[in-house]
C-alpha cells in the first residue's frame, strides 16, 4: 500500500491476520437440491449456543419453512427469529440485501448479528454467491465465506447427482457435505451416495444428519485449510475437475499474481474456485489466496503458519484446466520475471 | 425498527466480537478501578498486574495473572485518609509509583510516593515527595518507564493557579535515588498561573490541568502532553530543566474539551489523540478518539477518528459514554507495543479495537461489552482502562465495581 504512514509491522499485504477472516463477519453459504433438508439443519442449528446471532439470508422467492420460529412479523422483509438470530428473505439483488442489513445494524436497528448464513435456492449454482464476496468493492471487506455446505438427501441425491449438473457443481465446490435422511433411506443408500459425493470432492468433508441433527461446528467453523492437502487430480464429467497445486519453494508474489491475471483473464468462466495457502517469498508466514471465476480476493497474509509444512499448497476447481497448464504458466513467468 | 425497539439493543445487552473473555475477577469486593495499570514479572517469574483504584479505600492492587484465565489477588492496600484517591501508578523493574490526590486543596498527603514491590505480597515504602499545598490537590497522573524520571500532573505548595480547575501541571521527578526523588522542570500552560493573562474558559469548563504526559524511549527528548481543556502539546524536554513547547493540537471550540492521553506512533507519523467523556448519559458527545498527522510535529491535523456505535444505543445505558483510555504502548518489556491496532476504553461502551493500517479510515475490528457488573451504581459496565501484556493478553477495568477483565483478542 502506497501510504504515508507505512506500518514497519506490516507485511506485503497489510496487517498480518491471526486467522484468514480476520475481524470480517463469518458466512456460512448452505446449498444443496429442493428437498434435501437445508431449512431442517437450519432450524436445528439456530436453536443451539453457536447459532446465536446469526442473520440468515434466504436467497430465493417465496421462501418458506422457518417462519415457524418466529417471533414477530416486520414490515419489511427482515424479521427477527427466536433467539436473536434475524431473517431476510431476499427478492432482490443478494448483494444489495446484505449491504442494507449492515448499515442498519450500524445504526443499530438491526440486531448485532455475528454470522450469514445463506439459504440458497435448491437450483442455484453456488458461484456468483463466491462472487459476491471476493472483492472489496462487493462485498469482501465485510464479510467472509468460511464454509460452502451442500446438503444431499440419501433418498433421492444419487439420482439428483446422475441428473442434475447444477447439483453436482454444489458437491464439487463444498467444503462440506451433508448427508441427510440416512435413516429413511435404503440400506446401503448412504453409502453409496457417500461414495459418489467422495468421487466427485475428494477433499470435503462428509458428514451424516438425521433430523437436522449434526454437529453446530459444521455451519459456525470456518472449513479446514488442510483439507485438500492430500487430494489428488481428478476428473468430472462436465469437464470439471480439482488438483492441488504443491510448491516447494517460496514463490515471488508477482509470478503467482502475473499467472493468475492471466488464467481470470483467459479462462475466468473456467476457474470455478481456487484457495489454498501460498508461501510467497518474503513472507513470515502463508499469504491465503482464493480466486472465483473472474474474481480475486484481496490475499491475506497470517501471522503463522498452522503447521511445519512451509509448502505453497493451492486447491484448483477447474473446468479443463489441467495442472500441467497452470504448472508451464507459472514456470514461464518465473523465468520472464 | 428503531434502536429502542430493538429486543437486541436494550440496556446492558453484552456484545462480545473477536475478544474472548478468559476471565473476570471482582478483586474482593473492590472493583472500582482508576487508570493505572501496569505488569511486572517477579523475581519468582509470577505475573503480577498492579492497578489503581479509582477512589478510596483502597490504594492498589496486586493480581498474579500468570494464568490469565484464573487472575488471584496477591495483595491489596489501604489508603491512610478516605479523601484520598490513587488513580495513577506505573511500575518501572521493581519500583512503583503512585500517585496520591485528595478531593480538596490543603488536604494530606498529596504527592507521589515510592514503593519496593520486588516482593509483591509485601510493598515497601521507598520515598515520598510531597506535593500537597494551599492550592495543590496533589499527584492525578504519573508515568514512569525509564526509573529514572517520573513525569505526572501534579500540583505544588509554590503554584497558585489563576483558575482552581487549573491546579495540575506538568512536572518532571528525578528518582535516580529513590529515597530521595527531586524535581528537575516544570512547565505549565500559559494563563493558568495567577497573575497571567487568564484563559477563555469552556463551556463544561473542566480546567486547564495537565492530564497524561507520556515519554518514550524512542524520544527521550519528546514529551507528549494533553492538557484537558487546554488541548495537547508536543513538548522538547531536551533539557528537563526548560520544557518547551513545539506544538499545540486542540479540537475544543468546537468540541466539548478534556483531551486525555497522547500517544505517539513514531514509525508512521501518527499521533493518537483520545478525549475523556466525563457527562453522564452522554452529554457530553461526542467523546472520541483522534488519528493525528504528525509527520511534521510542528504541524499536526487531524485525519480521522475512531467510529463509535451510534449514540442513541448507548446514551441511556447508564453513566458514560465516550472515549477514556488507551492502550499506551508504553515502552516496557510487558507491554504488548503496536501501531497497527489502537485497543480503547469507552465507559458504557466498553472496550474497542480499532484497525487503523488506513489511518484514514480506522475500522473497529473487535467489541467487548460486558453486562453490567454485580452492585454497580451506574447501571451499566464502565470500562476505564485498559493495558496489553506481551503475549497479548488484554486486561481492562471496570471504574465502580467489576474489577479486572482479561481477554484474549481474536482478529
Amino acid at each position: 500500500m502506497n501510504s504515508p504512514f507505512p506500518s514497519p509491522a506490516a507485511g506485503q499485504f497489510g496487517r498480518r491476520l491471526k486467522r484468514e477472516r480476520g475481524a470480517r463477519l463469518p458466512v456460512t453459504v448452505i446449498t444443496g437440491f429442493l428437498g434435501a433438508g437445508k431449512t431442517t439443519l437450519l432450524k436445528r442449528f439456530l436453536t443451539t449456543a453457536e447459532g446465536q446471532g446469526t442473520a440468515v439470508v434466504v436467497n430465493e422467492f417465496g421462501a418458506t419453512g422457518i417462519d415457524d420460529v418466529l417471533v414477530r412479523p416486520s414490515a419489511d422483509e427482515t424479521v427477527l427469529l427466536g433467539n436473536g438470530c434475524l431473517c431476510c428473505i431476499t427478492r432482490t439483488d443478494l448483494q444489495q440485501a446484505l449491504r442494507r442489513m449492515v448499515i442498519e445494524r450500524e445504526r443499530g436497528e438491526l440486531p448485532d448479528f455475528r454470522r450469514i448464513v445463506i439459504e440458497t435456492s435448491g437450483l442455484a449454482d453456488p458461484s456468483p454467491i463466491l462472487q459476491t464476496f471476493a472483492t472489496d468493492r462487493a462485498l469482501g471487506g465485510v464479510f467472509h465465506v468460511e464454509a460452502v455446505v451442500t446438503v444431499v438427501d440419501a433418498v433421492t441425491g444419487g439420482d439428483t447427482l446422475a441428473w442434475s449438473a447444477e447439483a453436482r457443481k454444489q458437491a464439487i465446490l463444498a467444503d462440506r457435505l451433508i448427508i441427510t435422511k440416512t435413516d429413511i433411506a435404503g440400506e446401503g443408500a448412504s453409502t453409496a451416495l457417500a461414495a459418489r459425493l467422495r468421487a466427485l470432492n475428494p477433499g470435503a468433508e462428509i458428514h451424516e444428519a438425521i433430523n437436522g441433527e449434526i454437529d453446530p461446528a459444521c455451519l459456525a467453523e470456518p472449513a479446514s485449510d488442510q483439507r485438500n492437502a492430500f487430494v489428488a487430480e481428478t476428473a468430472h464429467s462436465d469437464g470439471i475437475g480439482s488438483f492441488v497445486l504443491e510448491i516447494d519453494e517460496p514463490l515471488p508474489w508477482p509470478v503467482f499474481a502475473k499467472a493468475m491475471d492471466a488464467l481470470m483473464q483467459l479462462r475466468g468462466p473456467d476457474l470455478l474456485r481456487v484457495k489454498g495457502f501460498l508461501n510467497v517469498k518474503d513472507c513470515k508466514g502463508p499469504v491465503v489466496v482464493q480466486f472465483v471465476q473472474h474474481l480475486a480476493h484481496p490475499p491475506v497474509e497470517l501471522e503463522h503458519w498452522p503447521d511445519r509444512n512451509r509448502r505453497s499448497r493451492v486447491v484448483f476447481i477447474t473446468r479443463n484446466i489441467l495442472e500441467p497448464q497452470v504448472r508451464g504458466l507459472l514456470a514461464a513467468l518465473q523465468n520472464l520475471i | 425498527m428503531s434502536a429502542a425497539n430493538n429486543p437486541l439493543n436494550k440496556s446492558g445487552e453484552p456484545v462480545t466480537w473477536n475478544f474472548k473473555l478468559l476471565a473476570q475477577n471482582d478483586l474482593g469486593g473492590f472493583g472500582g478501578m482508576g487508570e493505572g495499570m501496569s505488569v511486572q514479572i517477579a523475581k519468582d517469574g509470577r505475573r503480577i498486574i498492579w492497578l489503581a483504584h479509582e477512589s478510596a479505600p483502597k490504594n492498589f492492587t496486586g493480581v498474579d495473572v500468570s494464568d490469565p484465565r484464573n487472575p488471584k489477588v496477591v495483595v491489596q492496600t489501604d489508603l491512610p485518609k478516605p479523601y484520598m484517591r490513587s488513580n495513577s501508578l506505573e511500575l518501572s523493574g521493581d519500583i512503583m509509583a503512585v500517585a496520591y490526590q485528595t478531593q480538596k486543596v490543603n488536604q494530606q498527603p498529596a504527592g507521589l510516593e515510592l514503593f519496593d514491590v520486588s516482593v509483591p505480597e509485601k510493598p515497601r515504602s521507598i520515598s515520598f515527595l510531597d506535593c500537597s499545598g494551599a492550592n495543590s490537590r496533589g499527584v492525578h497522573q504519573l508515568w514512569f518507564c525509564d526509573g529514572e524520571y517520573v513525569h505526572m500532573a501534579a500540583g505544588s505548595p509554590d503554584f497558585e493557579p489563576s483558575h482552581p480547575l487549573d491546579d495540575q501541571f506538568y512536572r518532571c521527578i528525578d528518582v535516580r535515588n529513590p529515597a530521595k526523588p527531586v524535581e528537575v522542570g516544570r512547565w505549565w500552560m500559559p494563563g493558568t498561573k495567577k497573575g497571567e493573562t487568564p484563559l477563555t474558559r469552556h463551556k463544561l469548563d473542566k480546567g486547564y490541568r495537565a492530564h497524561n504526559t507520556n515519554v518514550y524511549k524512542q524520544r527521550k527528548d519528546r514529551l507528549y502532553l494533553c492538557y484537558i481543556d487546554g488541548g495537547m502539546f508536543v513538548m522538547d524536554i531536551t533539557d528537563k530543566s526548560k520544557p518547551k513547547p513545539i506544538s499545540h493540537w486542540t479540537n475544543s471550540p468546537p468540541y466539548t474539551g478534556f483531551m486525555h492521553t497522547a500517544v505517539p506512533l513514531f514509525d508512521r507519523g501518527l499521533l493518537i489523540v483520545t478525549d475523556e467523556s466525563t457527562e453522564n448519559k452522554a452529554e457530553d458527545w461526542p467523546k472520541l478518539v483522534w488519528i493525528v498527522d504528525a509527520r511534521d510535529e510542528k504541524s499536526l491535523v487531524s485525519i480521522a477518528t475512531c467510529p463509535l456505535p451510534p449514540v442513541d444505543a448507548y446514551a441511556n445505558r447508564g453513566g458514560r459514554f465516550g472515549a477514556h483510555n488507551i492502550h499506551e504502548n508504553p515502552p516496557v518489556p510487558t507491554a504488548w507495543q503496536s501501531d497497527q491496532i489502537v485497543i480503547g476504553t469507552f465507559f458504557n461502551g466498553g472496550l474497542r479495537a480499532y484497525d487503523i493500517s488506513n489511518p484514514y479510515q480506522p475500522k473497529e475490528v473487535g467489541t467487548f461489552v460486558p453486562p453490567p457488573p454485580k452492585g454497580t451504581p451506574a447501571g451499566a459496565v464502565q470500562l476505564n482502562d485498559v493495558f496489553v501484556d506481551e503475549r497479548q493478553i488484554v486486561y481492562t477495568v471496570d471504574r465502580h465495581t467489576g474489577g479486572l477483565y482479561t481477554l484474549e483478542m481474536d482478529f
